[in-house]
């Protein structure tokens, strides 16, 4: 505030030189970060060591990929849709385990519901140690112990959704004040039930956002599972397109694409009714 | 006095089938200070934005200082937009932006494309701004970011702006329903002395009565889309409001602002 | 009767009963669909402890040479990464200028603008790894454009959702005083919009770093590509180490960039 008040004398005593028009703070910081950006962008381009001549010179070929997958086949139609719904179901699933998990561990997590520090520092750092592997990681190592099957693929997605919905349920649950808290832990009730009947309720409508979110990403991971060795409509898509079998493969991508769609509206819907 | 703006038999019908505007006619002479108050969707907006044509109008017609309006587009539009000044009830600030350069914008339209988009404004532009400025009180905040002001403060950067491009009309889409009375009197006052002092017409919407009462030339009354009264404040009476605002309206329990809630209960 | 006194409005119960009542119904459909057995797992909790007690932990090491093999790949991911959300972010920006129906100047087309958005962000990355790889070949290139392709996908809906949130009222003012085109981009949208745009820029890039390691995996080099040829020999050691590296590189890209955003935030 002192400078601004200053304003007036120090724009007059200069009234020769330009004048200042720009409020003074942040503008440094953007384009310290703009030149810090380009130059780590221009270095990373260099550091791929990508012919990028040869890789332009054989682009018409995508255009070909994209003509033979357009040939929509309906051959192996019974086996892409099975495992189609195999990989919405396990999506599903393990958003929902997740999202038990989640607000078990979220409570944990939080800051404000149990109110010691080093349980939240220990439960925030282990997730996000888990949340920064990702998931396909997790779905490999799974399959490894346990073998082939939903079981693997459930359990891997868990893992990375699990970890996501604690931080954010965790955050959302931090959001209410704690003065809230105080009043009605003041009416003698202890923590659980403070949680269940305050801290849940409040975040209930973010908890939701959250789960729409989780299960856009969490089937488009589903979908790509299977090209890392899972079952599902990711293996239908590797595999054929590996065996050119294009048109099978068109129809499995054509199907990722609209579910994947359909979910976004659903969760924009979704959201419009919970505002 | 000569004719500034003249709407005639204009008529506004939206994709939904809604007619906003029902053969609205009226004349603005230069200078001329006129409020248009009617409660919520009657219209009022809609009348100011096809002015300066933010909304395009169905039919009829609108002259401005002896030009046909209506029809305009591309850059004949910008420069039509150039003498209108326009403030609006959101104030619609730049936030980020300094308060000097959110007044510097109503330079835009005559300016350069290159220079406008650098935002390299000429000294005495900026001269000028500071002055308007200083003139309406906040001089000292020229360097303040625009989102760290209070509601009256902007809706002045806001004033500062339209008053940036020298306008013949200033357009106020409510400039003071999102102030406390305090400010909104202060608001009113600075349009009221800036526009009769640069001989500005000013085309205020307004909810509330008393003060389009107290600061107006002359007052139209929209009423779903119609105009339902045109004259002198003084001519304001509780019969020409319950055509306004509908029978439930009596002057002796509404108190200015409350006007139109009132309004809109009777009419529920 | 008597009826129970409600707590909440009815619309609102009525609304979290159908919430709750479709999760039960997707819960049972895709448990009964795909034969899961939440026991089973639990009964194979013995198999995942010894496998994470002998064979995952102690991390190991691989022989010198390899070591640098590894580096190089955090390198070559942290570097497909970057690159790519940048020209992406790039690109999406004047895409979403059209984009967004208040924005651009020919809203019939922003329509369009965003299906093609849509349709390029609906398919997941490593489907267009797939994709590009069987056209153009495997190749780090080649994981860079389908990095490219979701990351500018998504990008666009992110700017054109962040440019309809704060830019709609001061693009109005703008247009008032008669600005065009380009003015009203450069004056109004960029200032009020950078933060939010640079927030999804590296919001992206934190993405893009777990995406370019999973494409990786599958054919476009980097640290990826490495892990999945140690998890494919078996030697879950060094894999374990490995996967440190990544949690490593992954968790100092977010701290970065959430330095970045409290640093620009304030």
């Amino acid at each position: 505030m002192k400078e601004l008040l200053m304003r007036p004398q120090y724009l007059m005593n200069r009234s020769g030189q330009k004048i200042a028009i720009r409020a003074k703070d942040r503008g440094h910081t953007l384009m310290l970060f703009f030149a810090g950006v380009i130059i780590l962008s221009i270095l990373s381009f260099c550091c791929l060591g990508v012919n990028w001549g040869r890789l332009a010179s054989r682009s018409p070929q995508i255009l070909e990929v994209f003509w033979k997958l357009g040939h929509i086949s309906l051959d192996q139609a019974d086996l892409v849709f099975v495992s189609l719904f195999e990989t919405i179901s396990i999506a599903v699933l393990s958003l929902l385990y997740s999202l038990l998990l989640g607000i078990v561990f979220g409570m944990f997590a939080a800051r404000n519901v149990f109110g010691i520090p080093a349980l939240s520092v220990f439960v925030q750092s282990f997730f996000s140690f888990l949340r920064a592997v990702p998931t396909p990681i997790w779905v490999l190592l799974m399959l490894v112990c346990i073998g082939i099957g939903p079981e693997a693929g459930v359990a891997g997605l868990c893992v990375h959704t699990t970890a996501f919905f604690t931080k954010s349920f965790a955050q959302s649950f931090e959001e209410i004040p704690d003065e809230t808290l105080e009043a009605i832990e003041a009416t003698g009730a202890g923590k659980v039930i403070v949680f269940m009947n305050a801290v849940l309720p409040a975040a209930f409508s973010q908890i939701v956002a959250w789960c729409g979110m989780r299960l856009e990403v969490n089937f488009s991971e589903c979908a790509i599972l299977g090209m890392v060795g899972a079952g599902g409509i990711g293996f239908v898509i590797a595999n054929s397109i590996q065996g050119y079998d294009f048109g099978t493969a068109g129809l499995a991508i054509l199907l990722v694409f609209l579910t994947a769609f359909l979910i976004e509206r659903m969760f924009i819907a979704v959201k419009r009714i919970f505002k | 006095m000569k004719t500034l703006l003249e709407f005639r038999s204009v008529n506004k019908t939206y994709q939904n089938g809604n007619h906003a505007l029902r053969g609205v006619s009226f004349k603005v002479k230069e200078g001329e200070f006129v409020s248009i108050i009617g409660p919520s969707g009657s219209g009022k907006s809609t009348v100011l934005r096809s002015i300066n044509r933010l909304q395009g109008i169905s039919s009829g017609s609108i002259t401005f200082d002896g030009e046909e309006i209506s029809k305009l587009r591309g850059r004949a539009l910008r420069a039509l937009r150039r003498r209108i000044g326009m403030i609006f009830q959101n104030y619609n600030l730049v936030l980020p932006l300094s308060v000097i350069q959110n007044a510097l914008h109503g330079r835009l339209g005559s300016m350069g494309p290159i220079k406008g988009i650098l935002g390299l404004y000429s000294e005495d532009d900026k001269r000028k701004a500071l002055a308007i400025l200083d003139e309406l009180g906040i001089g000292d905040f020229a360097l303040t970011r625009a989102s760290d002001l209070s509601g009256g403060q902007k809706q002045r950067v806001g004033i500062a702006r339209a008053l940036m491009q020298d306008p013949k009309l200033l357009l106020c889409d409510e400039p003071i329903a999102s102030l406390d009375p305090q400010s909104a009197r202060t608001i009113m006052d600075l349009l009221r002395d800036q526009a009769a002092s640069r001989g500005i017409a000013c085309i205020v919407n307004l909810h509330q009565l008393d003060i389009a009462r107290a600061y107006s030339d002359r007052i139209i009354g929209l009423r779903r889309g119609v105009v339902v009264f045109d004259g002198a404040p003084t001519d304001l009476d509780d019969d020409v409001l319950r055509r306004i605002y509908g029978d439930g309206f009596s002057q002796d329990n509404v108190q200015g602002g409350q006007a139109d809630a009132h309004a809109d209960l009777a009419c529920a | 009767m008597r009826t129970r006194i409600l707590l909440v409005p009815k619309k609102t119960r009525r609304m979290y009963t159908a919430f709750i009542a479709v999760i039960i119904a997707l819960f049972v459909i895709s448990t009964l669909s795909t034969d899961f057995d939440a026991f089973t797992l639990i009964g194979k909790s013995n198999a995942i402890w010894q496998f994470i007690s002998e064979d995952f932990i102690p991390p190991k090491l691989p022989s010198e040479s390899k070591v640098y093999d590894i580096f190089e790949g955090v390198l070559v991911t942290l570097a497909l990464a970057m690159s790519s959300t940048t020209l992406a972010a790039i690109l999406a920006f004047f895409t979403a200028l059209f984009g967004s129906e208040q924005v651009s100047p020919y809203p019939f087309a922003a329509r369009f603008v965003r299906s093609f958005a849509t349709f390029l962000r609906n398919i997941p990355t490593l489907v267009w790894a797939f994709i590009l790889f069987s056209s153009l070949g495997i190749g780090t290139g080649v994981g860079f454009a389908a990095l490219l392709i979701t990351s500018y996908a998504f990008m666009c809906r992110a700017f054109i959702e962040t440019m309809e949130d704060v830019s709609d009222d001061c693009c109005e003012s703008l247009m008032a005083v008669g600005a065009s085109f380009p003015q009203r981009v450069f004056q109004a949208i960029v200032p009020s919009c950078v933060i939010g745009f640079i927030s999804w820029y590296l919001y992206c890039l934190e993405v893009n770093i777990r995406a370019s390691t999973i494409v990786g995996m599958v054919g476009g080099g980097g640290i990826g590509l490495v892990l999945f040829s140690y998890i494919k020999t078996f030697q879950y050691g060094i894999s374990c180490s490995i996967i440190m590296v990544i949690a490593v590189m992954v968790i100092a890209v977010d701290q970065i960039t959430g330095a970045i955003r409290r640093e620009l935030s304030k």
